[in-house]
């Protein structure tokens, strides 16, 4: 036993390389095993010449850990890492996006082969589905590839030249066999190759213009940000905007269509209102400029006044818009336009992506008016001192500002332009468990208790407005709406919550865990088992739950035409959800929450009643769970006990976690990623094996970024502290993780 | 009463399952303070492993003898094992000791965990199947009745797992209390700082202490799939069940281990057909809250479980 | 040089930018029913309808919607073989995990798809609930091969339709039966599923109608250890035993019943009557009796055909409701033909089609009464028995006894 082999590292290494590309090799493919032969699969992903890329992945990989110290030397040098990105991008693009929806399985290799087969398409379009696709990749990442590593100069722009070839050729040969096949394309794979391939020209152009040894992304992007804050979202806006005033659609009844130039024409002398037809003839043109200016003179000037002063036009110039677009929508219909459907139908993306520029610069503006610019000295020296420590603090926090409301800008805006199928999985799957994991962030992230049985209360929220609604076959004292039964489900859940709570929240950790865990699975058996025939069973409520309605007697508004009528009322939702738990968190109670989290016994040495502290968060947590538990009940008007298994449970902490713990933003972008990606997934591996990609990206999330996705600040200060980067603290030490008090 | 007996001699049978696997979950947590969710999928891993051997050995089971067929299953035993130990240990390889090197928070290490989870249960799916269905060869009365106790028959297979299972129970106490390894576990479990300090390789006690409770639940997985039928699926509700036991016993805590898988599979068996006489009390479909609610009330007046915790003291 | 860095960073923002408006402006305004997306590329190629299949096929459920989808795949692929189609045909999966949760996704997801002119499904009563209103409002015809809840066909959905008997058929034929053949008391056992306790309530009802003793029991679908089920029966003193659930289950469930020892009738339903359920319980299976709302599917020759197909593509036998989602898929493949021949067939002319449709497949005839539910004329339930590994057809249930 206690003989070592000792066989040189390597050689473990690039087993291990090799053994890593088998297992990707039998997770990538449609094989599958069968009953009477279960090596079929086996065979089938292994077996086959196809291995020898698998390997050869694995080969690389091996290459890249044993000589990391030559290729850190290279992979620091600026390019680098864009060039990655293209290349990624643009295998991205070329082996998992689709390029024509109607033909197969609508990937590259499928148009492709249709495309070259067809003599009479284009020559450019089967030049390029032909060999310019791979060949272009192959060559324009050599090159870049080899202008960084021998600084050529020249290779570098040229090679950035093709790129940008490559890339619009990519752009036009789509579009020209589309249109020759015909066919409703939602695909976006040329796009996809476009960005790559700009990318791409973005490295070689790095990697031409640059003349440090080392690229410092992080310092660039923290001095752009701090240089003038607010810039880059009103050069986006300038950007986005003059793109949606000039190229994009406005309105395509019928699939005309029309530019904000042919819809003014259109509408001549139609009975549209006088702000929406100054406005198709110059008042769009006119907000948009007028906006752009203001915000762009109070980023550069700093000027706060200024600043709210472009604000407040971006949001007097959005409503404009809105107004002009609902116009042209319902004066088409009632002129019986054909192909018009209805108010807020036809409209292209133009006025929906304007209003996403007129935000990002009325945002810019907003940042503008509240923090100051820093002038950084040019060299760039140690970090932490002086000027450059706070460039490192605005930039960064300017960062994560700009991108929140960009990320706000695109939730409001960007919806409407999405397909049916998005503006579904933004309401049902990714919407509702952004509220579920924000609302555990509280529990799990802050409070530092593991809840595992969170669906529970999801359940109760759901089946209280189902009773209150009258949908359940036992019928209610009275009759409520969805609306008013919000308050009701979260009372029902806050009394849940203290019930479980009071008894077991002295239990620590993992006891704790298994318990809500516990109390998961008894209320959906409950449900299951229906006593008392309460719930209807496993064949969920008796008659669909009804849709909200606002009933002010002179305005009366009901929900369930469309998708994104749901989409702005979470947004709501989400929105008051947030500013109450962001106030939460710098309040007392959420500064005693971290104490509990991180040491219980101090804690309650320094006068925290622990047990009230962590009564509330599980309280707090349950009742934003029963909230929506209502909204999604009246949204998808049936369900069952099945939506509330335990794997939801689970889901939503991994949510947690993946986004980071106890940061907000972190909670909504680790459950929005982790939702989206089962559906996005959708088009791109077999339904069945979609399981098994999320578990490995889960896998490979926690190996390399264990503090999640944006990482809560007072986490963060943790990870990196004392045992964290110090070199001079044993490996043995750390190999047990220190307990974070959950 | 011949009744009460049959139900306890299942619950018997199924609480031996349950502990095997939930030694698993409490050696883990003994040294680690983590919550192996994977080790579920390394309890179905072990079904398919010797699946495998045990269909190469004796294909669609006929012709095989008495003495064959107990070699059969010392075989079968063995290759799910073995299968356990080996997923258990490329779980820790790639899951867990990348994580435990970059320091990361602990519920990280449970999100590994449940990724891993997931992986390998859809990634058997995709190499084996995805039936509800898969049996093992029949090559051995598996319902023979060996004797009866007050009219209540207790059948081979029953007589194989309990025997199987503290064989294996009873092995892994000498192991722990008894050897070098043991004591590198219990002491890596009491304090890894300064277990580290005096010499124990903590990687290497780590990754054998996987290795150990891989095995376990891997032959739990072979005597599972005999008894029932295995999918890729089949851990998460064992798995769970066992936590479940591991914890009620007091987690990290080997013999707390035991006798929580016991006494969870007793109880589940025997209090929803309580009374054996009424069709008026509650039924078979609320054996898992009877289970959950057994467990919030022993946690409630125990916090620590029945036995307390402390892999480090339990021998 | 500030300019270029600068450059690096605007420049994925403006692509961004691009994207969006490139992408999406194809996307609005695509509710549009009818689908005839014209030629593949050239003209010179068949038109490409596609067939829709909602249904479980990842998450708990998901061989359930294996067995479908694999069933659908065949009927396509010989439809696409024979070559007297006039246009080709394309399968798309959406996968809706059996949850009305996820339904309306999957929903989309087939409804902006223009080349879909029809649905096989969804699998589950839950799911067609939650997206009945969606298809019916495109006029998207949907034909299920398994959602058996009876409320289905009355929640005036207005293009559903299922090609298997609803639960009540089943489950109260089964009570006339149990009660003419004199049992005093019945244990009856569901899976807790939506389509377990529809038959067994129904069977429930009927029973106690009759004036039978009824001992319910319920077990969880995914249990696997049925040791102290089979034992509660065995203890029960009853005549007959009926398990409403799955064929897989019920399989394990008839293994353990063997063991303790019951003595009594054994049946179950339409979701237990498969290859899976003989393999799976052996000799333990023998003499269970089913109830199914199905032709007997060894006698037609196209059975066999359609068996030997399935085989030989998946490695694995038919499974529970292979054939029936087989016939539904078979229908709708008919329908589109006879919508094509007047014409550039739609969803609307589809619907049509299928309402009108008198067409006979391997386990029933299909043909739709107003509310979707299989016409009267083609609804008999057959009680089918296992003898040495093979189901055998009895006859008419209402002969049986």
């Amino acid at each position: 036993m206690n003989r070592r082999v000792s066989l040189p590292p390597w050689v473990g290494r690039l087993l291990a390389c090799l053994g890593g590309s088998v297992v990707l090799a039998m997770m990538v493919g449609k094989q599958q095993g069968s009953k009477d032969d279960y090596g079929l699969a086996f065979r089938e992903a292994v077996l086959n010449p196809r291995i020898f890329y698998f390997l050869l992945v694995g080969v690389l990989v091996f290459l890249g850990i044993t000589y990391q110290d030559v290729v850190r030397r290279y992979a620091g040098r600026p390019g680098v890492r864009p060039l990655l990105a293209g290349v990624l991008i643009l295998l991205a693009s070329y082996f998992l996006m689709k390029w024509y929806d109607p033909l197969g399985d609508g990937k590259l290799a499928t148009f492709g082969a249709a495309v070259t087969s067809t003599p009479a398409v284009a020559p450019v379009a089967r030049i390029f589905f032909g060999w310019l696709w791979w060949v272009g990749l192959l060559v324009t990442a050599a090159a870049t590839a080899a202008a960084i590593v021998w600084r050529l100069r020249w290779l570098a722009w040229a090679s950035a030249a093709v790129s940008v070839l490559v890339g619009a050729i990519a752009v036009a040969a789509h579009s020209l066999a589309v249109s020759f096949a015909g066919g409703i394309d939602h695909s976006f794979g040329a796009q996809t190759a476009l960005i790559g391939n700009l990318v791409l020209a973005g490295a070689g152009v790095v990697a031409a213009m640059s003349r440090v040894e080392t690229a410092r992304t992080r310092e660039f992007v923290e001095r752009v940000m701090a240089f003038r804050p607010g810039l880059p979202l009103v050069a986006m806006g300038v950007v986005l905007g003059v793109l949606a005033l000039v190229a994009a659609t406005w309105f395509d009844p019928g699939g005309k269509n029309l530019t904000l130039v042919d819809t003014q024409h259109l509408f001549a002398g139609s009975a549209l209102s006088g702000v929406a037809s100054a406005y198709l003839a110059w008042l769009g043109y006119a907000v948009f400029a007028v906006v752009v200016v203001l915000a762009a003179t109070a980023v550069w000037t700093a000027q706060k006044t200024l600043g709210y002063v472009a604000a407040g036009g971006a949001v007097v110039a959005i409503l404009v818009t809105l107004a002009t677009l609902h116009d042209i929508s319902a004066t088409a219909t009632k002129a019986g336009y054909p192909g018009s459907a209805g108010e807020w139908q036809n409209l292209g993306t133009g006025g929906w992506v304007l209003c996403i520029a007129l935000f990002s610069a009325g945002a810019g503006g907003l940042i503008a008016a509240r923090r100051a610019p820093v002038i950084a000295p040019e060299p760039a020296l140690a970090r932490g001192s002086g000027a450059l420590g706070r460039l490192h603090q605005v930039g960064t926090s300017t960062t994560l500002l700009s991108l929140t409301l960009f990320g706000v800008g695109l939730a409001l805006f960007y919806p409407p332009t999405a397909t049916a199928f998005w503006q579904q999985a933004l309401v049902t799957d990714i919407g509702v468990y952004v509220l579920l994991a924000i609302g555990l962030n509280v529990v799990i992230g802050w409070a530092g208790l593991l809840d595992l049985g969170y669906i529970a209360f999801y359940a109760l929220g759901s089946y209280t407005t189902a009773y209150f609604t009258g949908s359940l076959p036992v019928q209610p004292p009275i009759h409520l709406s969805p609306l008013w039964a919000i308050p009701v489900a979260i009372a029902v859940c806050l009394i849940a919550g203290v019930v479980l709570g009071g008894p077991t929240l002295r239990l620590r950790g993992d006891y704790l865990a298994i318990v809500t865990l516990g109390f998961g699975e008894i209320i959906r058996i409950i449900a299951v088992n229906n006593p008392g025939d309460f719930t209807n069973g496993p064949r969920g409520v008796a008659r669909a739950v009804p849709h909200p309605v606002i009933d002010l007697g002179f305005i009366r508004f009901e929900w369930g035409g469309s998708q994104l009528q749901y989409w702005y009322l979470l947004l709501v939702l989400l929105a008051l959800v947030f500013l109450l738990f962001w106030r939460l968190e710098g309040s007392r109670l959420g500064r005693a929450w971290a104490a509990v989290r991180e040491d219980e016994v101090a804690a309650q040495a320094t006068g925290v009643n622990t047990t009230r502290v962590k009564l509330l968060a599980f309280a707090i947590g349950a009742s934003t769970s029963g909230l929506a538990g209502v909204f999604f009940a009246s949204q998808v008007g049936y369900f069952n006990p099945q939506n509330f298994i335990l794997n939801n449970s689970i889901l939503v902490v991994a949510f947690v976690v993946f986004g980071g713990m106890g940061s907000l933003t972190g909670a909504i972008a680790g459950a929005a990623v982790l939702t989206w990606l089962p559906d996005f997934l959708r088009d791109q591996v077999p339904s069945e094996d979609r399981i098994m990609w999320i578990g490995a990206v889960l896998i490979v999330m926690m190996i390399f970024r264990p503090a999640g996705l944006i990482p809560a600040r007072r986490r963060k200060a943790e990870l990196t502290g004392l045992a964290g980067h110090d070199p001079s603290v044993d490996q043995d030490l750390r190999a047990v993780p220190a307990g974070e008090g959950v | 009463m011949s009744d009460f007996l049959n139900y306890l001699i299942l619950g018997i049978t199924r609480g031996s399952m349950y502990a095997l696997i939930a030694l698993g979950y409490t050696l883990v947590y003994g040294v680690l303070q983590l919550i192996n969710f994977a080790h579920s999928e390394v309890f179905m891993s072990g079904a398919f492993g010797s699946y495998l051997v045990v269909h190469a050995i004796v294909g669609n089971g006929q012709g095989v003898s008495g003495l064959g067929a107990v070699f059969v299953i010392i075989a079968g035993l063995l290759s799910g094992a073995i299968t356990g130990a080996a997923v258990a240990f490329l779980l820790e390889r790639v899951a867990y000791r990348p994580l435990r090197r970059r320091g990361a928070p602990k519920l990280a290490f449970l999100i590994s965990a449940i990724g891993a989870s997931f992986f390998l249960a859809q990634l058997f799916g995709k190499m084996f199947n995805r039936l509800g269905q898969n049996q093992f060869p029949t090559y051995f009365d598996a319902n023979k009745v060996l004797f009866t106790i007050a009219g209540a028959p207790v059948r081979l297979l029953q007589v194989i797992i309990i025997v199987a299972a503290l064989l294996l129970m009873f092995f892994l106490d000498r192991l722990v209390s008894g050897t070098k390894l043991g004591r590198s576990i219990r002491a890596t479990a009491e304090d890894a700082p300064t277990a580290a300090l005096m010499g124990v390789d903590i990687d290497r006690t780590i990754s054998r202490t996987f290795i150990i409770g891989g095995a376990l639940a891997g032959a739990a997985g072979f005597l599972f799939g005999t008894a029932f039928v295995f999918t890729n699926t089949m851990g998460f509700i064992p798995g769970i069940k066992a936590f479940a036991a591991a914890v009620l016993g007091g987690i990290g805590n080997i013999r707390g281990a035991m006798i929580g898988g016991l006494l969870l599979g007793i109880a589940e068996n025997l209090i929803p057909t309580a009374p054996w006489v009424s069709t008026a009390w509650i039924g078979i479909q609320w054996t898992d809250v009877v289970a959950f609610v057994i467990l919030i009330l022993i946690l409630v007046f125990r916090p620590t479980g029945i036995l307390g915790e402390r892999l480090g003291r339990a021998a | 040089m500030r300019s270029t860095r600068a450059g690096k960073i605007i420049l994925p923002l403006t692509l961004a930018g691009a994207l969006m408006l490139t992408a999406c402006s194809n996307s609005s305004g695509g509710t549009a029913a009818g689908g005839s997306s014209s030629s593949g590329l050239g003209g010179a190629g068949n038109a490409t309808y596609k067939i829709a299949f909602q249904g479980p096929l990842s998450g708990d459920n998901q061989q359930l919607g294996i067995n479908e989808v694999n069933g659908v795949q065949v009927a396509i692929e010989q439809a696409n073989k024979s070559g007297n189609l006039g246009f080709k045909l394309a399968l798309l999966k959406a996968d809706d995990q059996g949850s009305p949760e996820q339904a309306p996704t999957a929903a989309a997801s087939v409804l902006q798809d223009t080349a879909v002119l029809g649905v096989v499904g969804p699998s589950f009563s839950g799911a067609t609930k939650a997206v009945g209103p969606k298809y019916g409002d495109a006029g998207l015809t949907m034909i299920s091969p398994s959602a058996t809840n009876p409320t289905l066909s009355e929640q005036g959905f207005k293009t559903f339709h299922r090609i298997v008997p609803s639960d009540n058929v089943e489950g109260s034929q089964a009570a006339d039966l149990f009660a003419k053949k004199g049992y005093k008391k019945v244990v009856v056992i569901d899976d807790l599923s939506d389509y377990g306790k529809g038959v067994a309530d129904t069977l429930q009802a009927g029973l106690e109608k009759h004036g039978v003793k009824v001992q319910r029991i319920g077990v969880d679908a995914k249990t696997t250890d049925y040791g102290a089920t089979a034992t509660t029966v065995a203890a029960a003193g009853a005549q007959a035993v009926f398990y409403g659930g799955y064929d897989a289950q019920a399989a394990i469930f008839a293994k353990a019943l063997q063991t303790a020892g019951f003595k009594g009738d054994k049946y179950t339903g339409n979701g237990g009557k498969s290859s899976v359920f003989t393999d799976g319980a052996g000799a333990a299976g023998d003499g269970w009796y089913f109830t199914c709302g199905c032709s007997d599917a060894t006698v037609a020759p196209s059975a066999k055909e359609f068996n030997a197909a399935y085989t030989t593509a998946f490695n694995t036998p038919p499974s529970t409701y292979s054939p029936e989602a087989y016939d539904a898929a078979n229908a709708l493949i008919e329908a589109i033909k006879t919508a094509a021949k007047a014409g550039t067939p739609t969803r609307q002319s589809v619907n049509d089609a299928v309402n009108a449709l008198d067409y006979k497949g391997i386990t029933t005839t299909v043909k739709f009464d107003k509310t979707g539910e299989v016409d009267q004329s083609a609804q008999t339930v057959n009680l089918y028995t296992q003898k040495a590994g093979k189901i055998v057809l009895m006859g008419n249930i209402k002969d049986q006894g």
